[in-house]
C-alpha cells in the first residue's frame, strides 16, 4: 500500500490521471451535527433568525463539492455530473444527518467531493444556527460508500466512532447482552448548564451495575462515567425521579427516569 | 389549560378562551412575563429557554391543583414559551378566573411564584460579550415564604 499523493522522494505530488481509465464513479459521504432539541425544532419550523437553513446548507454543500480542488491541495478539478445533498432531521438524537452523493464519469474518484460537501453543509448549518446554539457539534463525517475506479466498490461495514452519549449507551447495551437479563435500564438525563458542563445529555444503566439501587448508587456510577465528576458536586443540584422532585436518597427502580439539573429559572 | 410552546401567544385570545361558556366568573387576573434587556448582564440581547418535557407540564399541573385547593378558582390558563426570544417578547402568561377579585389576584401570584421556583425551565441569556445560564434568585425563593404563613 502506498500513498499516491507522495512521489518517490516523499514529496507531495498530484497524481497523473491521464492514463487512468475513465469510469463511472460514485461516492456517498455522511455526517451529522448535534444540537439542542430546541434548536432542531426551530430549524424544522423554519424559525431561525437567518432564514431557510436547509436550503442554504444544501446549496453550500453542492457549491463546496464543485470547489473541492481549490481547498484540498492535491485534488483534481472534476466535472461532476451529479451532486446531491440531503438532510434528515433526527429528533430522537436531536441532530441533522447530512448525506452527500457525488457522481461523475472520469478518471479520479469523488470521495473528496462528497466529504467536502458534507463538511461544508455541516459548517453552514452551524453558521445558520449558531445564534441560538453555540454548543452544536459536527461529528461522524465519513465516507460510506464509493464505487468505480481501480479499487472498485468500497462500503463502510459497521458504524464507527460514536459520540460520547451513544458510546456509553452502547457499552451498557453490550453489558445487557452479556448479562442476558430482561432488566430495564435506568434512564438518566441532564439539563441546562449541567448538561453543557458534563457534555452529556443522556446516560443509561442497568440497575444491576449500581453499587446500590439508590440515588446515591446511581450518582456514584455517573461519577465513574463522566470526565468532569466534580460538576455533580454543586450544592444546588436538583434531582427528579419519574418527573417528581426528590430530596435526599431514594430507591431507584428498573425503568426509572432520573433527571439532574440546576435550580430552575423560568417565568 | 397548560401549554408549552415555541410560538408567541396572543394574550387577547387567551383572555377570550378563559372560562368560555360559563358565567360564574366575576374576576380575571392575567400576568404576562416578558424578556427584559437587562438582567444579570446590563445588555441582554436574547435568551434561550429550555424545559424538561413531561416534567414541566406535570409540575405546572401540580401548582394549579394547589391553587385550586386554596382558592375558589373557575379556570386557569398557563402558556409558557421555550426556545429563542428577544427583549420585548412575551415569555409566560398566567390567567386566572374566579368569582371574586381577591382570589384571582392571589391565585395568579401564587401560581407565578411556584412556577418560578418549581417548574423545570432554564434560561440562558445571550449578550454581546457571551452567553451564560441565569442563576436562581433569592428573591424568588423568598416570595414563596408568604404562602407558607397563611
Amino acid at each position: 500500500m502506498t500513498l499516491t499523493h507522495l512521489n518517490e522522494r516523499g514529496e507531495a505530488s498530484m497524481v497523473d490521471v491521464s492514463d487512468k481509465q475513465s469510469s463511472h464513479r460514485e461516492a456517498v459521504a455522511t455526517g451529522r451535527i448535534v444540537m439542542q432539541p430546541e434548536t432542531l425544532k426551530l430549524l424544522a419550523e423554519g424559525d431561525m433568525p437567518k432564514g431557510d437553513v436547509l436550503a442554504t446548507a444544501r446549496i453550500a454543500g453542492i457549491q463546496a463539492a464543485k470547489r473541492t480542488h481549490e481547498l484540498i491541495p492535491l485534488c483534481h478539478a472534476l466535472m461532476l455530473s451529479k451532486v446531491a445533498v440531503d438532510f434528515e432531521l433526527d429528533t430522537a438524537n436531536h441532530c441533522v444527518r447530512v448525506t452527500a452523493f457525488c457522481r461523475l464519469e472520469g478518471r479520479t474518484g469523488v470521495e473528496m467531493e462528497a466529504l467536502t460537501a458534507v463538511s461544508v453543509a455541516c459548517l453552514t448549518l452551524y453558521d445558520m444556527c449558531k445564534a441560538v446554539d453555540r454548543g452544536m457539534e459536527i461529528m461522524d463525517v465519513r465516507l460510506d460508500r464509493k464505487s468505480g475506479g481501480q479499487s472498485g466498490v468500497w462500503e463502510r461495514k459497521a458504524p464507527s466512532a460514536m459520540d460520547v452519549n451513544e458510546s456509553v449507551t452502547a457499552e451498557t447495551a453490550a453489558l445487557n447482552t452479556l448479562d442476558n437479563t430482561n432488566e430495564r435500564p435506568v434512564e438518566i438525563r441532564f439539563f441546562a448548564e449541567l448538561r453543557e458542563r458534563l457534555g452529556i445529555e443522556k446516560l443509561s444503566v442497568l440497575p444491576g451495575h449500581l453499587s446500590s439501587p439508590t440515588l446515591m448508587g446511581l450518582k456514584e456510577w455517573i461519577r465513574s462515567q463522566v470526565e468532569a465528576p466534580q460538576v455533580l458536586d454543586q450544592p444546588r443540584l436538583l434531582c427528579a425521579v419519574n418527573h417528581d422532585m426528590v430530596q435526599g436518597d431514594v430507591t431507584i427502580n428498573p425503568g426509572d427516569e432520573v433527571a439532574f439539573f440546576p435550580p430552575v429559572t423560568g417565568g | 389549560m397548560i401549554t408549552i410552546q415555541y410560538e408567541p401567544f396572543d394574550i387577547g385570545n387567551l383572555h377570550k378562551r378563559l372560562s368560555q361558556g360559563g358565567h360564574a366568573t366575576g374576576a380575571v387576573v392575567s400576568f404576562v412575563g416578558r424578556v427584559r434587556d437587562f438582567n444579570e448582564s446590563p445588555e441582554v440581547t436574547a435568551l434561550t429557554l429550555e424545559h424538561y418535557p413531561g416534567m414541566t407540564e406535570r409540575a405546572l399541573e401540580s401548582v394549579v391543583e394547589r391553587a385550586r385547593s386554596r382558592w375558589q378558582v373557575n379556570d386557569v390558563i398557563i402558556v409558557h414559551r421555550i426556545g429563542y426570544m428577544t427583549p420585548g417578547d412575551d415569555i409566560v402568561a398566567v390567567l386566572v378566573s374566579t368569582p371574586h377579585r381577591h382570589a384571582a389576584f392571589e391565585a395568579c401570584a401564587f401560581i407565578m411564584d411556584f412556577l418560578k421556583t418549581s417548574a423545570p425551565f432554564w434560561k440562558k441569556e445571550h449578550t454581546r460579550s457571551g452567553d451564560y445560564w441565569v442563576s436562581e434568585r433569592e428573591s424568588d425563593l423568598a416570595s414563596l415564604k408568604r404562602w407558607e404563613q397563611q
